[in-house]
């Protein structure tokens, strides 16, 4: 190659490289989003939300008649009918089927004692999911619980905003303290491992859940957490979930994250204290809202006349 | 030909390539005012406090005095040592006395600030006066809040709690409904909203002159952590992007927050706020103009425009300096876990009903002649930078 050549070959890998930074540039918005920041990492910061069902079970699961459901005709898991807490919302009120995203061989690998507790967790849902208090959700399950959250990437902190009860954390890519107890949400420290941000995070306390369906951790919980792009609008997020008091060996959850593309897309308030006031302290009040307070026992009376016009022969009659 | 035009595209390449650099990074790395990102923002991260006591409105005794000078701080950091309520009690054993049961420990005083107030404007660094829609607002939400008080022992001792009030028998007006939406400790628990919203784990709101922010910024972002109250703090998001603000059917606590920067301060619209946000009187019009400049490398100036034509007579504005904390080092702890910790609430409520289900049965006072409104926790000690007027 003549040194002439040469040099226009390197101009003309000037030209390409040119139009492939313009090229990756994207609009959202008014303002122009690199794939890469400034300091040439991945670009995370926006919009995020998953579309799953692993808030509901993290694991594979058929779709159930309700959230809650009790013994209809038959003796069989399978042919329950909706209970009495979500009766009234018909079809709405039903459970999304899923193919999982456990990892491997799709088990959550509990001690036989943690099982038991699994599964009287799952039996007595509506009772001790944190989620239904508006309690801090805790990391894995505050990325793919069904709300969007936001990614603030700076360089040596990343800050992550999640729409549930207005959770956050710092991803501390810098060298910080760690904190003087344990946490609901963890104490995050992040590394790139070439285009992937790796989140160490300890410091659990062993309250928040991985789902509806009573995964559970103790303090001990280690969550390793894995950001790798797939494109400039979808991340892989993997966590390896590591527990030796509850689990008998380390295990992954692993999932697509997608952008919010939305122009005006921003995080609205989802403020749930509020909205559980009259769940958590409702049978102390003075004058009830719920007339079958029985104690602190909500015994739900459904009563809800099909308005006229609505029944199905009307429909029909139509 | 083809050998002429590659050197053509390729200088024409050059100059493009320069452009994009240039475009990520117009900016040099710092300027006289503070670091800027490595995106070219001015650089406002961190965490953040006013390390200085300064009193909102400047109280009466300073009246035209703007500025205290050293010896005067000094002397005021002096006097106000002296008087740290440390163990202080408030007749042992009774329910005053478990009201005052936050201590010194609680209480951190600070050094006396260079300002005799946090508003700057109006000059007199006075909030402006209530119109008088908002001063017939105030006067109803006393009332009602006198009335509850009034079989107490509060009313009986013409408390300055009791101010405008009387003492009798318990006031029908018990049964009643509060005419607002209530965010204050009322004298009476009925249920979760007759407490106050510290009580309730949402004391939270804005603007906000104490606490903490952690301040971290994307380009087309700002987000800002606030570190108040007991666990009590929240998350902001605060967008750059030329968008409009949220309708106005889509109202929440803290507001919808709209930022641009004018040189080296971000200037931030928030609007939107909820009627069930309360900011000194003000909720769903309160309308506020922030602005945060960087001052120098430890030095956040905060300065906000607070308007609300519904409820005062002209827009006022605040304004503070807050120094850089360390970030490696600094051991705040600001997991907002008030909520998930709230035994106080419940116990308030099971606590009365259990008093009510006494006094029928003859076994204890009327729980309508018991305080549990008022805040007896500052009594005993008058703070020489606010107190006296």
């Amino acid at each position: 190659m003549s040194r002439r050549s040469l040099i226009a070959a390197i101009l003309a890998t000037a030209v390409v490289t040119a139009i492939v930074s313009v090229s990756v540039t994207r609009i959202t918005g008014q303002t122009s989003r690199p794939a890469r920041t400034s300091d040439g990492k991945p670009n995370f910061s926006g919009v995020w939300q998953v579309a799953n069902e692993a808030n509901w079970d993290l694991q594979a699961h058929e779709a159930r008649a309700g959230a809650v459901t009790q013994r209809g005709v038959y003796p069989y898991a399978y042919a329950e009918v909706p209970a009495a807490p979500v009766l009234a919302l018909g079809a709405a009120a039903g459970v999304p089927g899923s193919i999982g995203v456990v990892q491997g061989d799709k088990q959550i690998p509990y001690t036989a004692a943690a099982a038991m507790r699994k599964a009287d967790n799952a039996a007595h849902w509506i009772d001790r999911d944190p989620e239904l208090k508006c309690y801090l959700p805790g990391v894995p399950r505050a990325t793919y619980m069904p709300y969007p959250f936001q990614i603030v990437q700076s360089g040596p902190k990343i800050q992550m905003i999640y729409t549930f009860a207005n959770a956050a954390r710092t991803i501390h890519l810098d060298n910080v303290v760690g904190p003087p107890d344990d946490t609901w949400m963890g104490h995050s420290v992040g590394r790139w491992e070439g285009d992937t941000l790796v989140v160490d995070v300890t410091h659990f306390n062993d309250k928040t859940w991985f789902d509806r369906a009573g995964n559970f951790h103790s303090d001990a919980l280690h969550v390793v957490e894995r950001f790798t792009p797939i494109s400039a609008d979808a991340l892989r997020y993997e966590a390896t979930i590591e527990d030796p008091k509850v689990f008998s060996r380390p295990w992954t959850i692993a999932m697509p994250i997608y952008r919010r593309l939305e122009p005006d897309i921003q995080l609205l308030d989802y403020p749930c204290i509020d909205f559980t006031e009259e769940f958590m302290y409702g049978h102390l009040r003075k004058q009830q809202l719920v007339k079958h307070w029985e104690g602190d026992t909500i015994a739900v009376d459904i009563r809800r006349k099909v308005p006229p016009g609505e029944q199905l022969f009307d429909w029909y009659g139509k | 030909m083809r050998k002429r035009l590659l050197p053509v595209l390729g200088v024409a390449g050059v100059i493009l390539a320069v452009i994009v650099v240039l475009k990520v990074a117009p900016a040099g790395s710092a300027t006289p005012q503070g670091s800027r990102t490595g995106w070219g923002d001015p650089d406002l991260q961190g965490i953040w406090t006013d390390d200085y006591q300064t009193p909102l409105q400047r109280p009466a005794k300073y009246a035209t005095k703007e500025l205290f000078t050293d010896e005067e701080r000094a002397e005021l950091d002096r006097q106000r040592a002296g008087i740290l309520r440390r163990d202080q009690r408030v007749e042992v054993g009774s329910e005053r006395d478990v009201a005052g049961a936050y201590n010194a420990v609680f209480q951190s005083i600070k050094h006396t600030g260079k300002r005799t107030s946090l508003v700057v404007d109006p000059p007199d660094g006075r909030i402006p006066e209530l119109t008088p829609a908002a001063k017939e607002r105030a006067a109803t939400d006393r009332q009602f809040r006198l009335a509850l008080l009034q079989a107490t022992q509060t009313c009986k001792d013409n408390d300055a709690a009791c101010a405008g009030g009387k003492y009798g028998p318990p006031s029908p007006r018990r049964a009643e409904v509060p005419p607002f939406y209530n965010t204050g400790r009322l004298n009476r628990s009925d249920g979760p909203e007759d407490r106050s919203m510290t009580e309730r784990c949402m004391a939270a709101v804005m603007p906000d002159f104490g606490g903490y922010r952690r301040i971290v910024q994307a380009p087309g972002t700002v987000s800002i952590f606030y570190d108040v109250g007991q666990g009590q703090g929240w998350q902001r998001v605060i967008t750059l992007e030329q968008v409009p603000h949220l309708p106005s059917s889509v109202r929440q606590r803290f507001g919808d927050s709209r930022g641009h920067w004018e040189g080296n301060t971000l200037v931030v619209d928030v609007t939107n706020f909820s009627p069930k946000s309360d900011f000194m009187g003000a909720r769903e019009n309160l309308h506020l103009v922030e602005r945060w400049t960087r001052v120098d490398a430890k030095t956040l100036e905060y300065t906000v425009t607070i308007e609300d034509p519904t409820t005062w007579t002209r827009s006022w504005t605040v304004k503070q300096e807050m120094s850089r904390q360390d970030d490696q080092a600094n051991r705040i702890y600001y997991e907002p876990r008030c909520h998930e910790g709230n035994y106080g609430l419940p116990a308030l409520l099971s606590g009365t009903r259990a008093e009510e289900d006494a006094f029928k049965a003859g076994k204890g006072p009327d729980p309508a002649t018991k305080d549990s409104a008022t805040d007896f926790g500052t009594e005993g000690g008058v703070d020489a930078l606010t107190g006296g007027g």
